[in-house]
């Protein structure tokens, strides 16, 4: 027995390679569940940072955000009634887990950072909908329902900025489908089925699917008296809004969001569809439209983009020194740039800046062990987000960026209403899975650009089987990589649904590539087959 | 001084216990094995109304007090 070599691993941790002697982060998973034996020692310092600072600190700031943002008996009436809530947010701290495995130092910190941001984002939405809800409050449409204003999730919420004194706005499917998707990946099957249990093929997209099962199975709360939707990502999203118009049965405001943008009558015709949206919130609300407030909101959301610009800026250098990880970076900055200004978002910038100062002025190789930068493109699988996590700890891979977080990749012009308009017609035509997913060849191959501006050398293509706008690039797709000559994998999924491609599959492809085409070994064997296929 | 060390032998004790409910990850098993099968369980007998037989109504405007 090597006791130097024994206090050395209980002080620091393992090393990560299994050449150096390994930390295995496999075998501490149990078959099936992914449940762990025991959670990842980390070494003194990190683990006692996990235990106190990420789940200690988040445990009890649940609670207090509960607290803080609405009233805690509907919350736990909320969770009795609703199955994305319960079955959902309480193993969010595996979500954690599972996301931020292997961290050390200050990739550990930041990224769970990200992570607590994202939870405090969405007990925001959580207490607001349980708090309006007209089941969990007797049959009343109170106060808080007459002041809130569902929208579809794909709808950018600055829409409603000129009403946020008074109003607060809700999307409609960013809690009960797609953030449960990452959290506990059980949950979706169900409205998957119980649309497709009321004639829908199996074939359309399963992010349309939940969204309408949802309202099917009267699981989403009756929190508004109007609703606001939009034709994104696709026509199966205009499907599912002529169900949820059905369902939900309220005033309904369809704004349309243009799927070739690039033409600048289109652009006009937006801008048009915006103010006539607005015109349906003055209507309904009784409220005028508030300039000034909507110029302070999206100079505050400004903020936001400009230190993500910061953040690009150090990711994309070679040197190593950005701190966020690849599902981190993927989830916060599309739950930010979709959702809008938040405070905690600002909180949590302010926390990670100096973060990323230090890594950048002491040079902290934040992921070591990289032996590929690469860049996501395209829809990711929301049932395995923390793919990357994987990658990174079973090879090295390293998602400097991905394609959600480049899709807002601006800020808005607040000189003038002329111009802001314009810019928010833009924000909103850009939007998630629209802009680089089906918004036309120019964008989709934005790819290659992205990939030399982060210097990557590798990318990690998703392949949405269901997503017929995709599906049909494929073929282009290939062809440019072979002509650019550049290293890329496919990775096939469906979106939510973990059913059609497990995650033994996808970490089975990219095995088979890193092994057979690139003929790497893997820095922790113990990762290659992992049976977790009845993980959350 | 006996209160002081009872408390802080009482917070050593609590301290330890909550590490061993995070180290072996006793808070996902409880969560796993008991929580979650128990609210499904809960969820899956609920009663539901058939939504197809809702009305599928137009030009329905609430009054507002903003």
């Amino acid at each position: 027995m090597d006791i130097k070599k024994l206090a050395k691993d209980f002080w620091y941790g393992k090393p990560h390679t299994a050449e150096e002697g390994g930390r295995r982060l496999g075998d501490i998973q149990m078959p099936k569940t992914g449940l762990y034996y025991h959670r990842e020692w980390r070494g003194v310092k990190d683990t006692f940072y996990y235990f106190h600072n990420i789940w200690m600190y988040n445990y009890v700031h649940m609670v207090m955000d509960i607290v803080k943002f609405g009233n805690p008996i509907n919350f736990l009436k909320g969770t009795w009634r609703y199955r994305w809530m319960g079955q959902s947010y309480l193993p969010v701290i595996h979500w954690f887990d599972r996301g931020l495995a292997g961290l050390r130092g200050e990739a550990l910190r930041a990224s769970a950072l990200h992570y607590r941001a994202m939870v405090s984002a969405a007990l925001t939405q959580i207490t607001r909908m349980f708090d309006a809800d007209v089941r969990l409050n007797g049959g009343k449409k109170n106060d808080t329902y007459m002041h809130t204003i569902a929208m579809k999730e794909t709808t950018w919420g600055g829409m409603v900025y000129p009403w946020s004194d008074k109003f607060q706005y809700v999307p409609v499917e960013m809690i009960p489908y797609f953030v449960t998707c990452h959290v506990n990946s059980h949950t979706v099957h169900n409205y998957i089925d119980a649309v497709q249990s009321i004639g829908l093929p199996a074939d359309p997209c399963p992010m349309c699917q939940a969204e309408s099962g949802l309202f099917v199975l009267n699981d989403f709360p009756e929190c508004s008296p109007m609703f606001i939707t939009c034709n994104e990502a696709c026509d199966g999203s205009v499907g599912t809004a002529v169900l949820q118009d059905w369902f939900f049965d309220k005033p309904l405001y369809a704004l349309t969001m243009p799927m070739l943008f690039d033409d600048p009558l289109v652009k006009e015709n937006c801008m048009k569809d915006i103010e006539g949206c607005w015109k349906f919130i003055e209507e309904q609300t009784g409220v005028p439209f508030n300039w000034d407030l909507l110029v302070e909101c999206i100079e505050r959301q400004n903020k936001i983009q400009e230190f993500e610009w910061e953040k690009w800026e150090v990711a994309a250098s070679p040197k190593g020194n950005y701190p966020i990880n690849g599902v981190a970076q993927a989830l916060y900055r599309i739950f930010s740039s979709q959702y809008g200004d938040l405070p905690i978002w600002h909180e949590t910038d302010k926390k990670v800046r100096p973060i990323l100062e230090k890594c950048v002025a002491k040079d902290i190789k934040t992921f070591p062990q990289t032996t590929h930068r690469v860049l996501a493109w395209s829809c990711a699988p929301l049932y395995y987000s923390n793919w990357c996590t994987w990658a990174y700890n079973c090879w090295g891979l390293n998602v400097v960026i991905n394609m959600d977080s480049l899709m807002f990749n601006m800020t808005i012009r607040t000189d003038s209403y002329e111009h802001c308009l314009e810019d928010i017609a833009v924000y909103h035509m850009w939007a998630p899975m629209r802009r680089m997913a089906v918004g036309g060849m120019h964008h989709i191959f934005e790819c290659w650009e992205y990939m030399e501006k982060f210097n990557c050398d590798m990318v990690a293509m998703y392949d949405q089987l269901a997503c017929k706008g995709m599906q049909g690039v494929h073929g282009m797709f290939e062809d440019e990589f072979r002509k650019r000559d550049i290293k890329a994998f496919w990775m096939p999924h469906a979106l939510p649904d973990s059913r059609i491609v497990s995650r033994a599959e996808i970490r089975r492809l990219i095995n088979d590539y890193m092994t057979t085409v690139m003929h790497e070994e893997p820095l922790d064997p113990s990762l290659l087959e992992i049976d977790d296929d009845m993980t959350w | 001084m006996k209160c002081l060390k009872k408390v802080v032998g009482i917070g050593a004790v609590a301290y330890a216990a909550l590490f061993a409910v995070f180290f072996f990850d006793l808070d996902g098993k409880l969560l796993f094995n008991v929580v979650e099968p128990f609210l499904v369980k809960h969820y899956d007998e609920m009663e539901r109304p058939d939504v197809l037989k809702t009305a599928y109504d137009m030009n329905k405007y609430p009054k507002y007090d903003a």
